[in-house]
């Protein structure tokens, strides 16, 4: 929660729990059963996550080995629960570049209006309309094979992608939020824009960049995700779970589990997050906007 | 006459937003700081090979002049050459972009009876719980990567009960029933992909209209549920709708990258995964700005729809 709302400080009771929508509390359990899984899978895991040879290849699930074993003979669920921290990690880096870059563009473009925002709002129109894959694609291709597969470029790429969908909600909120009597009074008072964007605007956005954020949030596996499934993504043997899918595609008649694990891992944490803004859009009075 | 300037000044942006994309996918392809040349056959690469690609490239010339030149022969037709095959882009382009235009119909019709009716079903049934029961599996849904639905399609329609083919591979002499076999799974996948979006927005505005003076005043008047839910409440709920359908079409592009290349269908996605891991940049190229021209067009479609359905948005901006 962020402060400097007009809301009061918020602490933990159980009557808050009680009051809060269904869908955000269904959602922050699944988030923070993800989030657990990943601090153990982080610093333990039953067998190495690139360790070859943990078991025959291709030996099927037992209870040694939930998931199976893949070609080489890596514990797919050791694996597994190695990438669920990689996935939240990149998640969050990449959605939080997207909304410090967007966010700041945003306000100032609708605050500052003029030529300013008009160049802003074509070239944010331009980057748009550019499929989000096919830029995210391209991107990676011209960072060169030096940069290909390091988790800095995913986090880069996916704060790029996600910058200009941002910037128009950030614009919306300035503009709207620059018409009220308290913005006026500051520039009355001689504020610069920078301090009124920054203290007087974004704290009245916050709501609105709070759902946004946590929306953006929620696609953002499925971005990291379709990248290192088409092979654009992390650098194997890193386990993360889009190339754990496309890794052990072909073992989907001997062992669905072993691909299905990892899938279900990833969907589990999209149906927590999306949850999660649902409910959290339904207490800040906000209504959520589908689409990518 | 206003709406013929409103017309107007709407395809001026979007020629100006695909000049900026223009400049966008030059810049981020050749304009980096670095060589071009090292970039795409790496630091191993020998003088001669780099050599060849740099006259292939035109990579001799300033930016500026390559930028224009590029644009110049675009506009006239003229796509370039690709660096892989050496055949004119044209020629590699027409087939694949016929056959994901032939899939991307078909999932669009799926699309719109996937997406109409579950939705008339929850505004029908408002609150009860049928309309939950939807809500959740909507919710699902939109919680499930492309790549994994698709691949799940795979599994259970292809694999644990093999009714369908897996790969979806077709030849210039396929017959029209194989070609629409091979095309279910795809297809299927991006309707669901793009109905799951317009199922909320499309229920909750239906949900709104059917609370509507003039839906009321229907009822009132006698006409039957299904002739005031068809005649009046269907055409003014869907407007909203149809944003979410130019977003979809813009989803449709990308979702064709990841679903094409589950099933290994001969389209314009595949070509792009292709020309992206030969560092074919002139295929690059032109394939971004070919899928950037058609969601452009797709949003114009929308907006001009949008302004032709509800007379209120002709006057208003």
């Amino acid at each position: 929660m962020t402060s400097g709302t007009s809301t009061p400080s918020r602490r933990f009771n159980t009557d808050r729990w009680r009051a809060t929508p269904g869908p955000f509390k269904v959602g922050a359990v699944i988030l923070a059963a993800h989030a657990l899984f990943a601090i153990i899978g982080a610093v333990w895991t039953p067998y190495g996550f690139a360790e070859m040879g943990a078991g025959l290849p291709l030996s099927g699930i037992s209870w040694d080995h939930p998931m199976g074993l893949d070609q080489i003979g890596r514990d797919v669920f050791s694996r597994f629960m190695h990438g669920a921290h990689i996935v939240l990690l990149l998640s969050f880096a990449g959605t939080i570049l997207g909304m410090v870059a967007g966010t700041a563009l945003g306000l100032l473009s609708g605050y500052v209006g003029g030529w300013f925002d008009a160049v802003t709002q074509r070239v944010v129109e331009a980057m748009i309309s550019i499929p989000f894959l096919a830029l995210a694609l391209v991107m990676i291709i011209a960072a060169g094979p030096a940069l290909a597969g390091a988790p800095v470029l995913i986090v880069f790429v996916v704060g790029l992608v996600y910058a200009p969908r941002i910037t128009r909600i950030a614009r919306a909120a300035a503009m709207e939020i620059a018409t009220r009597e308290y913005v006026a009074v500051a520039e009355l008072r001689g504020e610069g824009t920078w301090s009124i964007v920054f203290r007087e605007i974004l704290p009245n956005a916050a709501n609105v960049l709070l759902v946004e954020f946590s929306l953006r949030l929620s696609y953002a596996p499925i971005l990291i995700g379709a990248l290192g499934f088409l092979g654009f993504g992390i650098r194997p043997p890193t386990p993360e779970w889009g190339l754990m899918i496309s890794e052990n595609r072909n073992l989907l008649i001997a062992s669905p589990v072993t691909v299905f694990g990892p899938g279900l891992g990833l969907a589990s944490l999209v149906i927590g997050f999306n949850l999660f803004t649902d409910g959290l859009s339904r207490m800040l009075g906000q209504r959520p906007v589908a689409g990518a | 006459m206003s709406i013929f300037r409103l017309l107007a000044s709407r395809i001026l942006l979007s020629a100006l937003t695909l000049l900026l994309v223009s400049i966008l996918i030059f810049l981020i392809l050749e304009a980096l700081p670095g060589d071009v040349a090292t970039r795409i056959l790496g630091r191993e690469a020998t003088a001669k090979a780099l050599e060849v690609l740099r006259s292939q490239l035109h990579l001799d010339q300033p930016a500026l002049v390559r930028y224009f030149q590029w644009l110049g022969d675009f506009l006239r037709g003229d796509l370039g050459t690709s660096i892989a095959t050496g055949r004119p882009i044209a020629d590699v382009l027409g087939p694949r972009i016929v056959n994901t235009l032939l899939l991307s119909f078909f999932a669009f019709i799926l699309y719109l009876v996937l997406a109409l009716v579950p939705a008339i079903i929850q505004a029908v049934n408002r609150g009860k719980a049928i309309d939950n029961v939807i809500s959740v599996i909507t919710l699902l849904l939109l919680s499930l990567p492309d790549f994994l639905l698709a691949t799940m399609l795979l599994f259970l329609f292809a694999v644990a009960v093999p009714i369908l083919p897996a790969l979806a591979t077709i030849s210039e002499n396929s017959t029209w029933p194989e070609m629409l076999r091979v095309m279910v799974l795809p297809a299927v996948t991006l309707a669901i992909m793009m109905a799951v979006y317009a199922i909320r927005v499309l229920r909750d505005s239906l949900i709104e209209v059917l609370r509507s003076d003039y839906v009321r005043l229907a009822e009132l008047k006698g006409l039957r549920p299904r002739a005031v839910l068809f005649r009046h409440a269907l055409p003014n709920a869907i407007v909203p709708a149809l944003n979410v359908t130019a977003l979809n079409l813009g989803f449709l592009i990308g979702g064709v990258v990841i679903v094409e290349r589950v099933f290994s269908y001969p389209g314009f996605g595949t070509l792009l995964i292709d020309a992206l891991q030969l560092r074919d940049i002139p295929l690059i190229k032109a394939t971004v700005m070919i899928s950037a021209a058609v969601y452009v067009a797709a949003n114009l479609v929308a907006d001009v729809l949008a302004v032709l359905l509800q007379p209120r948005l002709r006057t208003s901006r």
